[in-house]
């Protein structure tokens, strides 16, 4: 997966300089190399694609405004991921909430993936559920959550970065990160018990 | 059900999608550059009607002789100030007349009304037909 790739955070200060300096090309590789984890975050926000595209191509432009203003105290990473989420959690506030989701198809290797399978047969196939009636009651059960709990969740349950790394892109700390957690969790067995493992 | 949220990473966008997305991003900001603010379009508007605007020959002549017609009217119409005198006139009052003076008596006897015949008291005399009462405190 792309969006799990580990990235070096050393070569974003040079290209943050260029990019300082005024090489526009320089801001094209960070855009290039943070999208797709950034639309991960966005898009398991959403639940919309449409919503996620606009919301990204806003978040680049706003960071290609104020990189001028970006100082280095935390890394640019951490940085493009605290303006994505506040965007994103701005426009969840006013959104209608009425608004259909756009989902995205799930990767067809989702069917052999043990955890997959696992969670749909259950052991028993009988009661076996496709791919799609997962996607719906997982995003059913994911837009249930505030916008507070459902970020926690995007960035340690579905993109798996630290709680540490959590607390410092949402300015809280990591008791209140795990906390929330732990609220999520609760609420999410509650909407997913049929795919709870015996 | 940590393992089972985890699924969802595997919903990915349509194929090139990434790949379309620097593109749309720079087409975006070259037509944020082109798309004027409402400012500016307000000022492009205002200095294009100035430069079609041409103040005719003698208009600054004909404004001035407009404000001072404007001026002589006014003056003409405005109400005649009030002078001193008047304000003296309207605060006189007629000097006050004594028309009838009777003796009375300064003592409190009611039995003593009536005078005796013989009796020597000087005169005394009203002068205001005010009772004291009416005096406010302070005046002396």
């Amino acid at each position: 997966m792309t969006a799990e790739l580990e990235i070096p955070p050393h070569n974003d200060q040079k290209l943050v300089a260029r990019t300082q300096k005024g090489d526009p090309t320089a801001f094209d590789e960070l855009v290039v190399r943070y999208s797709p984890r950034l639309y991960g975050l966005v898009y398991h926000m959403t639940s919309n694609h449409e919503d996620t595209n606009d919301l990204l191509q806003d978040v680049f432009a706003k960071a290609y405004r104020s990189i001028c203003n970006f100082r280095g105290k935390s890394s640019f990473y951490t940085w493009m991921h605290s303006i994505a989420v506040n965007m994103t959690i701005n426009f969840l506030k006013k959104r209608n909430r009425r608004q259909h989701p756009s989902m995205n198809d799930p990767d067809s290797r989702i069917e052999n993936d043990p955890d997959f399978i696992a969670a749909t047969s259950n052991g028993d196939p009988t009661r076996e559920v496709t791919v799609h009636e997962l996607q719906k009651k997982l995003n059913a059960a994911m837009q249930k959550l505030s916008h507070e709990h459902r970020v926690v969740v995007t960035m340690f349950d579905i993109q798996g970065m630290p709680h540490a790394e959590i607390s410092k892109i949402l300015g809280v700390s990591e008791g209140t990160v795990r906390s929330r957690l732990f609220y999520a969790h609760r609420q999410l067995q509650i909407s997913l018990h049929e795919f709870k493992r015996n | 059900m940590h393992r089972v949220i985890r699924l969802k990473r595997y919903e990915q966008p349509p194929q090139g999608y990434h790949e379309g997305f620097l593109r749309e991003f720079h087409h975006r900001q070259r037509a944020e550059l082109l798309k004027p603010s409402l400012s500016a379009l307000l000022r492009e508007r205002f200095s294009s009607l100035m430069s079609d605007f041409r103040v005719p020959a003698m208009a600054y002549a004909g404004a001035a002789s407009v404000a001072v017609i404007a001026g002589v009217v006014i003056l003409r119409q405005a109400p005649p100030t009030e002078t001193p005198r008047a304000y003296s006139v309207s605060y006189s009052q007629a000097p006050v007349t004594i028309q009838k003076m009777q003796p009375v008596s300064l003592r409190g006897d009611a039995s003593a009304t009536t005078l005796p015949p013989n009796a020597t008291f000087p005169p005394s005399y009203l002068l205001q037909a005010r009772p004291a009462s009416y005096e406010s405190s302070l005046s002396f």
